[in-house]
């Protein structure tokens, strides 16, 4: 597993002017994505990911990376600034974060946001480096029916944790495994489902499809939200001055130390929510600010201390890394900002699997190398620009939201030039917008849209193996019937202690209200 | 819409139906029940996620949180939802007109019109963003080697 010419090979990919741009222009287009309320990490990355396509490997995952990394922490940004989460992983951020706002320490409030963000998302990106090779030596040793029920787990997962209601969750993991059947089947390479129309026979692309239910969807809400209300974020405007960086007193070393605690806290909760499929940034911030407000009562965290902001924001950015570990030892991703990325390396042609450590070596180790140098850069970047950052997140929705529309248009037509492309997007935006209705959440759905032809294909390879004997296909070792009594357990534990319901409840608006 | 309707049982029950539609749909087709040579039919992989978002969505119509009422569907009208797919209508016709006379020239007047129809006020900021962001988007992806669509009057007109 562990290769040398590959660590070389990686650091020869990734140490050029090209890639270390790309990550800078990620990082500073991410902070902007985050700090601005309505965009997502996986806004960003939908709409960015068609400009990958001409580059190579190594500076799309820069940009990437490096933007994935700036969204979850720029989010604090404007709600320290303005009590307006830029992303939804920042809303634990405000309870502490604005109240020293108001108390004229907006400044240290950022500087201890920034630091506390960067310092759990390297010490996640290096348990990330240690985990997941050593998963993925393990995800070698089994066979298709071990896959097939970890897929069918992830699902579960997927379907359990996500959003506030297991059904629901579960009903938007089934809906992607549909999605994911439209088209070709992934053995006999005939096609189906494709309500007669030959423009579906190579089945939906996830580039269009992410773009739809990430970007427009969320557009569309803004828009409709917009003209019902005809108001605009005009509150707040001068008291951003006290965040600007240039008044009000700055962090010391000492208040940083102090904070320790609430930082450890929120690197294992964070890291262990990334984790597993389903939970991820939002869970991961709130968890950890529950966790540390109960280990420290003294501290009287949610009254305006910085060990709130550092437990809420070492929480949120200790998932980027481990959101990754799944993708990179089964294939299977972490989060839908994850399934972004693992659709980038498919248009690389890096596709993510069980393999990927012998297929890819040098592509995985550069990513690595990108995740811990992309939290250099965000920190350069929030240090210098904070200030700039509290400023955009106010830009007027009537501009922002017609920009994106533009811009999902343009990257969804122009990556391969197809306009069906276009229109797959812009019905996807409407399920996607359906669905932001309904509370289904989205992350289910374009999980398991990818993960279906891997689930598919290994349950038909377990069959051919088995000849036919499904029993012995799908209970032939011990992995498989763990895996399924897990599926089986997970299911029953999410509705009797309505999981999902409780995290609704610690991440209020969760990953369903964003705009 | 009637308050059932905007609670999970309704939502639930309309969802039954329409995945129980696309059931049947799959089950009247053909192409579902051919035998593949490792013995699937062609159908089998679809037609089972139906089945589980028909399950899903019975637990909804009778599970213990069918009488909560949607927040969200609450509030929505008719008229937002005409709203929704206006904006994609009019997407499309952006899209379709910037193939045809090109990127340059179609997408200034499409931010334009869609930045006046969310509310924008001050006319002239809103001129001068249409025309700074197209620039820019158009440099951008140029400079990424990514052609957009010339159309046809963009090419009579600078080419």
């Amino acid at each position: 597993m562990f290769q040398p010419e590959a660590i070389i090979e990686a650091f020869h990919m990734v140490l050029s002017w090209n890639v270390l741009y790309w990550l800078v222009v990620g990082v500073v287009i991410g902070v902007g994505v985050g700090a601005m309320p309505g965009l997502t990490a996986a806004t960003g990355v939908a709409l960015m990911i068609p400009l990958t396509f001409t580059m190579s490997t190594a500076s799309a995952l820069g940009l990437l990376i490096g933007l994935y990394k700036g969204a979850v922490y720029g989010g604090s940004i404007s709600a320290i600034s303005f009590a307006t989460p830029g992303t939804p992983e920042a809303a634990a951020t405000i309870y502490d974060g604005h109240k020293l706002m108001r108390m004229g320490q907006g400044r240290k409030a950022t500087l201890m946001a920034l630091y506390a963000s960067i310092t759990a998302d390297t010490l996640s990106d290096l348990i990330t480096i240690g985990v997941a090779p050593a998963l993925a030596l393990i995800s070698l040793k089994f066979g298709p029916t071990e896959r097939f029920w970890l897929v069918v787990l992830a699902c579960t997962l997927l379907g359990a944790l996500s959003g506030a209601h297991p059904a629901k969750g579960m009903l938007g993991a089934a809906l992607g495994i549909f999605i994911g059947t439209i088209g070709t089947d992934p053995v006999g390479m005939v096609s189906r489902m494709t309500f007669g129309l030959w423009w579906l026979q190579d089945g939906i692309h996830l580039i269009p499809m992410m773009i739809g239910v990430f970007a427009i969807a969320r557009m569309l809400e803004g828009a409709i939200e917009l003209l019902r209300e005809r108001k605009v974020a005009k509150k707040v405007r001068e008291s951003i001055a006290t965040a600007l960086m240039k008044s009000g007193p700055g962090l010391t070393f000492k208040e940083y130390i102090r904070t320790w605690k609430e930082m450890l806290i929120g690197l294992f909760v964070g890291s262990f929510a990334g984790m597993l499929p389903g939970l991820g940034a939002t869970v991961g911030a709130f968890l950890s600010y529950s966790v540390a407000k109960q280990f420290s009562p003294k501290k009287q965290i949610g009254s305006g201390v910085l060990e709130g902001v550092a437990a809420a924001e070492a929480g949120n950015n200790a998932t980027v890394g481990p959101t990754l570990i799944p993708l990179l030892a089964f294939g299977i991703p972490g989060s839908s900002t994850a399934a972004l990325i693992g659709g980038a390396l498919m248009l690389q042609g890096a596709t993510p699997s069980p393999r990927m450590f012998e297929l890819f070596p040098a592509v995985v180790y550069s990513l690595f190398i990108i995740l811990l140098a992309g939290n250099f850069v965000n920190l350069g970047v929030g240090r210098v620009f904070a200030g700039f950052y509290a400023r955009l997140g106010q830009l007027p929705r009537q501009i922002l939201i017609p920009l994106i529309f533009m811009m999902a248009i343009i990257g969804s037509y122009s990556f391969r030039g197809n306009p069906y492309d276009v229109m797959v997007m812009l019905a996807f935006g409407l399920v996607g917008y359906g669905m932001r209705v309904l509370r289904i959440p989205d992350a289910p759905l374009v999980i398991t849209f990818l993960i279906t032809p891997m689930m598919e294909a290994n349950l038909r390879r377990a069959l051919l193996i088995n000849q036919g004997d499904w029993v012995q296909a799908l209970f032939h070792s011990p992995l498989s019937i763990g895996l399924l009594i897990s599926c089986i357990v997970l299911t029953f534990l999410a509705i009797r202690f309505e999981v999902s319901k409780r995290l609704g409840v610690a991440a209020p608006k969760g990953e369903q209200k964003d705009f | 819409m009637g308050k059932w309707l905007k609670c999970n049982q309704g939502v639930g029950v309309i969802l039954t139906s329409f995945f129980t539609a696309l059931l049947i749909y799959i089950y009247l087709n053909p192409w579902a029940h051919r035998k593949l040579r490792d013995g699937f039919s062609l159908g089998f992989f679809p037609a089972v996620a139906i089945v589980l978002s028909i399950i899903f969505s019975l637990i909804l119509i009778f599970d213990s949180r069918r009488k909560e009422v949607l927040p969200d569907l609450e509030t929505l009208t008719f008229k937002s939802l005409l709203s929704a797919v206006l904006a994609v209508v009019v997407s499309w016709v952006y899209f379709a007109l910037m193939r045809e006379i090109g990127f340059l020239i179609v997408t200034p007047f499409f931010l334009l019109f869609a930045m006046y129809a969310l509310g924008s006020k001050s006319w002239r900021n809103t001129v001068l963003v249409a025309a700074f962001m197209t620039v820019i988007v158009y440099g951008i992806f140029r400079a990424m080697g990514i052609e957009l669509p010339p159309g046809k009057l963009a090419g009579i007109l600078f080419f």
